[in-house]
């Protein structure tokens, strides 16, 4: 690797700092999974890195008691996310998406928010995140600012981030009483792999248990960012959900879906999954909006 | 005869084989210590750990990776830009420059060497490069980032040539030329043999069955990625560190280089530090090898190249590809009449085994059930894709999965039951083969039987699911492909009754050496700690001519036994002197020379070899043993028996298919073999295991992706070696038919597991939906464009064969 | 830029100086001599380079050195004890068969121990998630999850392999 400077800011002002007085030489890094594979391949040149590991923060996931809102610091790895019982118990459909990311290894390491910095369209931390109308707190030299992350990303490895930006933190919303939610990463091995495509959803049921008040379908790999299928969830909107529905849903979403033909998978192909799997994710939803808590059973 | 009382079952019928009290379970504890034997044989049969295991565990083994020697250098290669150009122009000029660098070489630079089979690749390459794997310069530097900085500062001017990858094109007339002093880009490789008359066969055969399969590039992924380190001594003798599978061939190979840089009269001695894994990978020399050599030679001081797992992908080989059309054909009660093959193996730009593979494919084409009719011709085709070598199966698993794809349609269109079809078509024991191979021991029906009882061939199937068969027929007693199969092994025992066991053979993590020392242990009497295996390098070591075709446990076995029965003799002699009494009434056992007759005589080996040694006139007890089959090389007509024994199984799998996906799960899988005898169960498991893995990853996941010459996924992200959630439930049922000439009854079981592993599970989608999938990987996509296609539906998806989308809309 | 850590190695307090883009990985092997951490793809794509840190397996391939300051490194040096013992892992890999070529053993085996101080008896599927990111070639995986439900729970079932004898013509 190419010789840099790592440097370890203990505040947020610290570390904006550091990145200004380097403009243009300086990287952060959180995990390091990913920054470190570009140095490696030479693709990121930084004299500087600076580590963002060190900020002093909350180490796990917390529930806002009165506001119901879910805090997720960006610092904190998958790992964490995998193992907190607070995610298994009542956000499955983030505990599906962050016990399969990479590896163990991985896992202990890399950070929910690089995971979304890296704003590449197979992010799995992200797809779920989409799903659950999650926002992101940013922090730079202009203070604080809030986005919602489905804006968040602009194209392949892009999003709002200004220069010496770092996001701190990913406020989820309250779920509706009755919501299911789930996440299916489908890839040609069961572990080890980038989505060939990624679906995230979730359903909030009315007292029938059966009608849909809000649908969110995130899709990973579908286009050149996550995407969110907003006709399909207009769809389900209002309706009953089932077979019959959910199958239209699939195939609305597939419409909707930008996807392309890459090493990994061909388009045709990824459009067929966004049909199958929009609708399977939906029954996951459906019967884990019937549990009380949503379980993490295996989807 | 067995140990513990094995009782004999009847095998035909899987009733009697469903009552497991009759069967020998092998206790799987580890074998500790030698108790008093209860019967003949006590090692042999046994769990025992792997010789090296505990150095391995403790992370003291060392690979290539962690040998350095003082002063070495480090040494890089720089690569093609282009699947096929001239080279203008290299200017190393700024790279040697470079502080730290030591030397820069360019194919000009280089004596003229010619690697592989059809020496027709040189390791730098002078002139043009022919695919994207070419070495152009190599450079040795005191730091790998040095050497790598120096390898971004040679400036190479190509001239880009039209260039050919498909080999169908290639064998046109106006084809682009790789070699264009070859001529035509199909090599003169005779690849033909006819055995009876098929034409005629074909008219009488009541049932015909034809189509075209193919098999694409997969890679071996060894996890210890290559490496070599090259040292001259003053006198330019040379040392070569590397963790090869053929040390004496590679030795010859290195000495041809040696000479080629006008050093005459010089020794080269081939060390093999530990292997991380080889599968067929090290079976022909590399570039590399020879250019650490070329850079050690002009840097005077030891070069090591160590590859990176990119450039693993990318500049050592594949399994080879093929294009497969079959035809075969039987009567009305389900009787082989006939086989013929056609098939067109992309070679890539150069010529290493995977040319050869014919020579292997032959083997199932001729005698995987019995065919009184068969046809084979294949043609090997230069392109300028990267080129193949000898992997696991040596061209078996390809034909193998054309053969039984076909054999499941023949016997659909026969309207028999699948398992029935083989059983009637099963080679039998004590049969010669139309390609003159002369099977002794064969458990084939057997295998077949106990599949279908274990897969559950009689359990209701549910909805989307199916079982598949697949055999296998592979080389179980070498196999004559060199002028000799033979293996050399020298043994000495020491005072204490240590015995050191010097082989030819090669481990690289199969467990030769610890099979070897349970062979030497069972004959000598000995504990298995007694037995030290030195088989790491080529000075003290004898000849063998490599880790290849399942051979070792058979002839390395074999050479051992023979110069341990000769070490035998010695230390009976000398015991029969001592005690004074009938050398025929001594026995060895237990570290001791036991006389039957009255155990109060018996005597410690350790006392017995200290009293020869230290007497005037004294003895050190030494032997030697050089074991060279008595099977054939094939003739002209490639009639021969080309091994001693011949190791036979049946794969069974049940899928079930998402039809929705196309994507196939694996519910179980049963992989029995005809092993002759288990000389230690553990270790044959983890070969039927590990094979059928990657046979797992052969059928439904892995390929080296190549665009037009250039790999795609050279890394372990894209490239979908299966990890341990992708595991199934496996049962590796073994059959012992005893091989009279294998030690102790074994055959050899290296390769099998890979073999039928593909068709098993292609069949087995076809049972579950109907659909046959004639191309590897079994891809979900292609799955579901093909239950598309049965649906009528004609919409979106590839056509497999040519691997264009179908129109969407 | 080097600078000075100190940090607990395999039981040795280590102080040493580093230049901050070296990797865990290079630190180990190429500095200190513990060449037991393999590489195998060096982009955290096969477990290889595995260690434990502060009781978590990671990959140190892309780990950097700096951040191990303060911290407990164990490599499979340090997995046996000091006199020699073996670590109950490292056994039942060597008798259960999971170990063949051996290159990806140091790594498997503290992925497996890393695993087993979080979840003392795991089951078949949770032992699969815990070194799904170490990739073995050589032994199809069956003998090395044997070996680590063998660690944990000694009485399980042991794997057996059945083997019968032909009579068909066969000697
Ligand atoms: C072997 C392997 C397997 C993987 N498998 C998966 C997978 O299955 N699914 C998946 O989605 N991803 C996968 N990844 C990708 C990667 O691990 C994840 O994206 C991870 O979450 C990145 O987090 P990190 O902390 O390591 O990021 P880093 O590498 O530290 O940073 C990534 C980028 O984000 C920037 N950055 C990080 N944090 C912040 C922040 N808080 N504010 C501003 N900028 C920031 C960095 O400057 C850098 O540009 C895999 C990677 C590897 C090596
Ligand atoms: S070398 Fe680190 S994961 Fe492969
Ligand atoms: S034992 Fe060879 S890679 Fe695992």
């Amino acid at each position: 690797m190419k010789p840099f400077t790592y440097l370890i800011p203990k505040t947020l002002d610290e570390a904006i700092s550091l990145f200004e007085s380097h403009e243009g030489r300086s990287a952060y890094i959180a995990g390091g999974t990913d920054v470190l594979i570009k140095i490696k391949e030479r693709k990121l040149l930084p004299d500087y890195l600076i580590s963002l590991k060190h900020i002093l923060g909350p180490d796990r996931p917390l529930l806002n008691a009165d506001t119901k809102e879910l805090y997720i610091s960006a610092f904190i790895t998958h790992r964490t996310l995998e193992r907190s019982t607070l995610i298994q118990r009542t956000y499955p459909i983030l505990h599906d998406a962050v016990k399969n990311i990479g590896s163990v290894q991985i896992r202990n390491t890399a950070t929910i928010g690089g995971n979304l910095v890296n704003a590449v369209p197979s992010a799995d931390g992200a797809i779920p995140l989409i799903a659950l109308d999650a926002s992101v707190n940013i922090y730079g030299t202009k203070g604080m600012r809030s986005i919602d992350l489905i804006h968040f990303f602009l194209g392949p490895g892009q999003s709002v981030l200004e220069k010496g930006e770092i996001l701190t933190e990913i406020v989820v919303p309250p779920l509706l009483p009755r919501t299911g939610g789930a996440y299916i990463k489908f890839g040609r091995r069961k572990a080890m792999e980038l989505p060939l495509l990624g679906v995230g959803m979730l359903l909030s049921l009315d007292e029938d248990l059966a009608t849909c008040v809000k649908a969110r379908i995130g899709l990973g790999v579908a286009a050149p960012t996550p995407i969110r299928a907003f006709s399909a969830e207009r769809f389900l909107k209002g309706r009953e959900v089932n077979e019959q529905t959910l199958t239209e849903a699939g195939q609305i979403a597939a419409d909707e879906a930008r996807v392309r033909d890459s090493i990994r998978g061909v388009a045709w192909y990824r459009r067929e999954l966004v049909g199958v799997l929009v609708k399977r994710m939906g029954f996951t939803c459906l019967q884990r909006a019937g549990l009380k808590h949503g379980d993490s059973e295996d989807v | 005869m067995l140990a513990n009382g094995t009782t004999k079952i009847a095998s035909k019928l899987a009733p009697t084989i469903n009552d497991r009290h009759l069967l020998r379970i092998y206790d799987s504890a580890p074998f500790k210590s030698c108790e008093k034997p209860m019967t003949n044989v006590y090692i042999v049969g046994q769990r025992v750990s792997k010789l090296a295991a505990a150095e391995k565990a403790t992370g003291r083994s060392k690979y290539i990776q962690d040998v350095t020697l003082p002063g070495m250098l480090h040494g890089k290669i720089l690569y093609s830009k282009y699947p096929h150009a001239r080279i203008v122009n290299i200017d190393t000029s700024r790279a040697k420059k470079l502080q730290g660098v030591r030397v820069v070489l360019t194919g000009e630079d280089i004596p003229a060497i010619r690697m592989g089979v059809y020496k027709d690749n040189p390791p730098l390459k002078a002139g043009k490069v022919r695919s994207y794997r070419d070495e152009v310069a190599a450079v040795a530097a005191t730091d790998p980032a040095i050497a790598e900085e120096a390898l971004n500062l040679i400036e190479v001017t190509y001239e880009a040539l039209p260039a050919v990858f498909d080999p169908e094109t290639a064998m046109q007339k106006d084809a682009p030329l790789v070699h264009e002093a070859h001529k035509t880009n199909i090599l003169k490789m005779p690849w033909k043999l006819h055995y009876g008359d098929v034409d005629a066969a074909r008219k009488e055969a009541a049932h015909i069955v034809e189509d075209r399969f193919s098999a694409t590039w997969v890679t071996h992924c060894c996890l210890g990625t290559s490496g070599s380190i090259a040292d001259f001594d003053y006198d330019n003798h040379l040392t070569v560190y590397s963790n090869t599978q053929i040390p004496s061939l590679a030795q010859k190979d290195f000495l041809g280089t040696v000479k080629a840089l006008g050093l005459k009269n010089r020794r080269v001695r081939v060390v093999k530090p530990c292997i991380g894994g080889a599968f067929g990978s090290k079976l022909d020399t590399y570039a590399y090898e020879h250019v650490a050599i070329l850079l050690a030679f002009h840097a005077r001081k030891p070069v090591r190249i160590l590859f990176d797992r990119k450039e693993e992908f990318i500049a050592t080989s594949t399994r080879q590809p093929a294009i497969m059309d079959i035809a075969q054909g039987c009567d009305e009660n389900g009787k082989l009449l006939f086989r013929d093959i056609t098939m067109i193996l992309d070679n890539g730009a150069y010529t290493s085994w995977g040319a050869t593979t014919p020579s292997v494919m032959m083997m199932p084409i001729s005698t995987l059930y019995r065919v009184p009719n068969v046809r084979y011709q294949a043609s090997c085709v230069y392109t300028n894709n990267t080129y193949a070598q000898a992997m696991r199966g040596y061209g078996n698993p390809q034909a193998t999965f054309a053969i039984e794809s076909s054999i499941d349609m023949l016997a659909r269109a026969a309207g028999i039951d699948p398992v029935e079809f083989r059983r009637i078509n099963a080679n039998q024991p004590s049969e010669v083969s139309p390609q003159g191979f002369r099977i002794t021991t064969c458990g084939l029906t057997e295998c077949i039987d106990r599949v279908a009882h274990e897969i559950g061939a009689d359990d209701v199937k549910k909805k989307g699911e199916g079982i598949g068969y697949a055999s296998l027929i592979h080389v179980g007693g070498g196999a004559r492909v060199y002028k000799s199969d033979g293996c050399g092994t020298l043994m000495k025992i020491n005072d204490y009754g240590k015995v050191d066991v010097f082989t030819g053979a090669t481990d690289m993590g199969q467990g030769a050496d610890t099979v070897i020392a349970q062979l030497v242990a069972e004959e000598l009497g000995l504990h298995i700690d007694d037995i030290h295996v030195i088989h790491t390098d080529t000075d003290v070591c004898p000849w063998d001519v490599g880790a290849h075709a399942s051979r070792t446990t058979f002839i390395a076995g074999n050479s051992a036994l023979g110069a341990a029965k000769k070490l035998k003799e010695q230390i009976v002699k000398i015991a029969s002197q001592t005690l004074d009494v009938d050398p025929q009434q001594i026995e060895l056992n237990d570290r001791m020379a036991i006389f039957r007759e009255d155990t109060e005589k018996n005597i410690d080996l350790g006392k017995l070899l200290r009293k020869t040694h230290f007497s005037p006139g004294g003895n050190m007890l030494m032997a030697e043993y050089f074991y060279d089959p008595d099977n054939e090389n094939l003739g002209r007509d490639f009639k021969g028996n080309l091994s001693m024994t011949y190791t036979f199984g049946t794969h069974g799998a049940r899928v079930k298919v998402d039809e929705e996906t196309g994507k196939v799960e694996i519910l179980n899988y049963v992989a029995a073999h005809d092993v002759g005898r288990a000389i230690n169960p553990m270790l044959l498991e983890g070969q039927v295991y590990g094979g059928v893995m990657m046979g797992i990853g052969y059928a439904l996941t892995e390929q080296v992706q190549l665009e037009k010459g250039e790999i795609m996924n050279p890394n372990f992200r894209d490239y979908k070696v299966l990890t341990a959630k992708d595991t199934v439930p496996i049962e590796a049922p073994i059959l012992e038919t005893t091989d009279p000439d294998g030690p102790y009854g074994a055959k050899g079981i290296g390769e099998p597991g890979c073999v039928p592993t593909a068709p098993a599970i292609a069949n087995a989608i076809y049972d579950a939906v109907g659909v046959r999938i004639k191309d590897l990987p079994i891809t979900p996509e292609r799955v579901l464009a093909a239950l598309k296609r049965k649906k009528g539906i004609d919409s979106c998806g590839i056509d497999p064969l040519t691997e264009k989308e179908y129109d969407c809309t | 830029m080097s600078r000075q850590i100190s940090f607990d190695l395999n039981g040795n307090e280590t102080s040493l100086e580093i230049e901050d883009h070296w990797t865990l990985l290079y630190l180990l092997r190429e500095k200190l001599g513990l060449t037991g951490t393999k590489e195998g793809c060096g982009s955290g794509e096969c477990g290889a380079c595995t260690v434990i840190v502060d009781g978590a397996a990671i990959n140190t391939c892309l780990y950097l050195a700096v951040e191990v300051e303060g911290k407990t490194v164990l490599t499979i040096e340090g997995l046996a004890s000091p006199n020699g013992d073996l670590h109950p892992m490292q056994k039942s890999f060597i008798e259960n068969g999971g170990i063949q070529c051996g290159y990806c053993s140091p790594g498997m085996i503290l992925s497996a121990t890393a695993l087993l101080e979080e979840n003392a008896a795991p089951d078949d599927d949770e032992i699969k998630h815990a070194i799904a990111g170490n990739i073995c070639r050589c032994t199809g995986y069956v003998q090395i999850i044997d070996a680590i439900k063998r660690t944990s729970q000694p009485e399980t079932e042991k794997v057996k392999v059945v083997a019968w004898q032909s009579d068909t013509g066969n000697k």
